[in-house]
């Protein structure tokens, strides 16, 4: 009796202390599964100064690539409708930030060069790459990092800034996100205030010998070294007047060239769109807006009529049409936005020198040329 | 209790657990697999307007879907020992508050309602199909890796979908009601026929209505026009 007794309390417990294992478990997997509020991580930039740098000595200006923008769109098509994401805006939305950010960075007065990139492969003294998360007129989220040439990285940030019905309509020449570039621009500025000017110097030389070694690996590999983080660090600087580097700066001037002429197509392509995108943004926001409030409203409104009469189940049903009517209005205006930007979008792409394919393939031909141009001047075989 | 038993029973619980678990832990399905593939895919493009001709008669239908319910109220009465002949005219009364005059005709008078667009014009492509009707909000489904696609907002659930050559919207209302269009090709695509089910929580047969379709051409006006953001809607000499 006492054993049965014994057996029954040791399997209770057993059975006990594998409930309780399995509760665990379940609600490990619960938190495991609970997905990532992105507006817990990430908090709106409020209303952000552009910090200004009167006279920046010229040493201390590096210049700066800030690559077209991944524009975030989901491999599954399917889901771009839920996430209320029109592709074809995302693109040309993708092009067009890089350029506001470009703006913001210039008018900091703290940089030399800054270039919008069609390729982030392009070495750049600092290269700035971002991500769009989510960009419509309330919200808009830009993940972004920036690393300079040695590889280091300043930035690592996801930026968030809502618009109200005060940023609406947006006047010529501003953005109802203004603020969330201007803190882009103040946190790359005070990065680079906490660096010496060795260390900018060596930012700089790094720059352009890894582009030089990228010509000829050969004749420049050995001037650089790399660590196991992947940070590259001078070892040897070529000599003073030495006319490999004069060969060197002469391609690199024309790759600038060529990224110089791209950069003034996705700035006119920003000057076009910019009047059609701000209104997008404003009736976008003006419908989600609506169509929130209508769906608030219509949840707790008084129905009429007793349930199942032609009354109550009409009201249901425009109640439900209401909506889907603003719905659709808004896919129009999608359309109608890629009407009228998109032929500028595609005209931007196909516009540079003689090239063929889009702007990374015209890169890469131009890039191959001019190194095949090197390698017939040196002797040396050409780079990668 | 033996320990045999206990421990079954132990067993039993730890099954039951693992399999809420389990259910706990699966994410809610957005859409459910289904035989949906692009051969069975029929294009619906064009211009389609009602032909009343061929269509049916909700009035005949109505009286369709009231002898349908009293005959069910017959079998349950004659099943629950109540049988009384009816009196005729409209009835009706079924279990608790269904099958009221008022629900059963409310049936019809919705049915009307959601198909009484003349004009439809039909956009489709591999992926999506947009059904612009007149008078009444398009209908829209996106169909990618055979799957039923769904869309839930707090006023309503849509879920749509192939059925082999047939083409399911549903729609999930509040309070009972479920409108379902059925859309299938004629022979040689002249034809549309638009099934149309409303269903209520308050009535117990659902009301079917069939809509035909016909094609037609629209008339070319000799110009064409498109929906712009900053100058609204833009038409050109350049015809279709």
């Amino acid at each position: 009796m006492h054993n049965r007794i014994k057996v029954k309390t040791n399997l209770w417990r057993g059975c006990c202390a594998l409930l309780s294992c399995l509760l665990a478990l379940a609600a490990a997997m619960a938190r495991a599964q609970a997905p990532i509020d992105p507006a817990l991580v990430a908090i709106p930039v409020g209303s952000v100064n552009l910090r200004v740098e009167r006279s920046t000595p010229e040493q201390d200006m590096l210049d700066v690539g800030l690559a077209i923008f991944n524009p975030g769109i989901p491999l599954d098509e399917a889901s771009h409708s839920i996430l209320g994401i029109f592709p074809e805006i995302r693109k040309a939305e993708s092009q067009f930030m890089p350029v506001l950010l470009r703006q913001v960075l210039l008018a900091s007065g703290a940089w030399g060069v800054v270039r919008v990139l069609p390729d982030e492969q392009i070495i750049s003294e600092l290269l700035v790459t971002g991500k769009i998360r989510q960009s419509d007129g309330s919200r808009l989220e830009l993940a972004i990092e920036a690393r300079d040439a040695t590889g280091r990285q300043w930035l690592d940030k996801t930026y968030v800034d809502v618009a109200s019905a005060l940023d609406y309509p947006a006047t010529e020449g501003s953005d109802p996100y203004i603020d969330l570039y201007r803190q882009i621009a103040n946190d790359l500025l005070e990065y680079r205030q906490g660096l010496d000017e060795r260390e900018l110097r060596t930012i700089r030389q790094v720059a352009f010998l890894r582009y030089a070694a990228s010509l000829s690996e050969d004749a420049f590999g050995g001037y650089l070294q790399q660590d196991e983080q992947g940070i590259y660090s001078v070892v040897r600087l070529p000599a003073e007047g030495d006319p490999m580097i004069a060969r060197v700066e002469r391609i690199r001037d024309q790759e600038h060239l060529f990224v110089d002429t791209v950069d003034e197509q996705y700035v006119d392509l920003f000057d076009e769109m910019a009047p059609t995108y701000s209104l997008w943004r404003q009736y976008s926001r003006d419908q989600a807006l609506y169509k929130e409030d209508y769906e608030a409203r219509a949840q707790t409104k008084e129905r009429i009529g007793r349930r199942g009469t032609f009354t109550a189940m009409e009201q249901t049903y425009n109640t439900y049409k209401q909506t889907k009517i603003q719905e659709q209005d808004l896919d129009e205006m999608a359309t109608g936005f890629n009407n009228e930007v998109a032929p500028t979008v595609m005209e931007a792409s196909g516009r540079v020198f003689r090239l063929s394919g889009n702007l990374n393939a015209q890169y890469n031909e131009w890039r191959g040329i001019l190194r095949e141009i090197f390698a017939l001047e040196t002797g040396l075989p050409a780079g990668s | 209790m033996n320990s045999s038993s206990l421990s079954r029973c132990t067993l039993t619980l730890v099954g039951l657990l693992c399999l809420c678990i389990a259910g706990c832990s699966s994410e809610p399905r957005k859409s459910s697999t289904v035989p949906n593939r692009a051969d069975y895919q029929v294009d619906f493009s064009g211009f389609w307007e009602l032909d009343y001709g061929q269509s049916d008669n909700i009035q005949v239908n109505l009286n369709g879907l009231v002898r349908d319910v009293q005959k069910q109220n017959r079998q349950r009465a004659q099943a629950s020992g109540m049988y009384q002949q009816s009196s005729g005219g409209m009835l009706i009364g079924g279990p608790g508050t269904t099958n009221s005059g008022a629900s059963v005709l409310g049936l019809a008078q919705m049915a009307d309602l959601v198909t009484q667009s003349p004009l439809m014009e039909i956009v489709q492509d591999e992926h999506n199909i947009k059904v612009k009707r007149e008078e009444d909000f398009a209908l829209t489904c996106e169909f990618y890796l055979g799957q039923y696609h769904t869309v839930e907002t707090p006023l309503g659930k849509e879920i749509c979908g192939w059925n082999r050559h047939q083409l399911i919207f549903k729609m999930v209302l509040p309070e009972g009601l479920t409108i379902q269009h059925i859309m299938s090709l004629g022979p040689e695509g002249k034809w549309l026929n638009i099934a149309t089910t409303v269903t209520s929580d308050r009535v117990t047969s659902p009301f079917t209505v069939n809509r035909v379709y016909a094609r037609y051409e629209p008339t070319d006006d000799g110009y064409s026009c498109k929906q712009t953001i900053s100058r609204g809607r833009v038409c050109t000499t350049e015809s279709k």
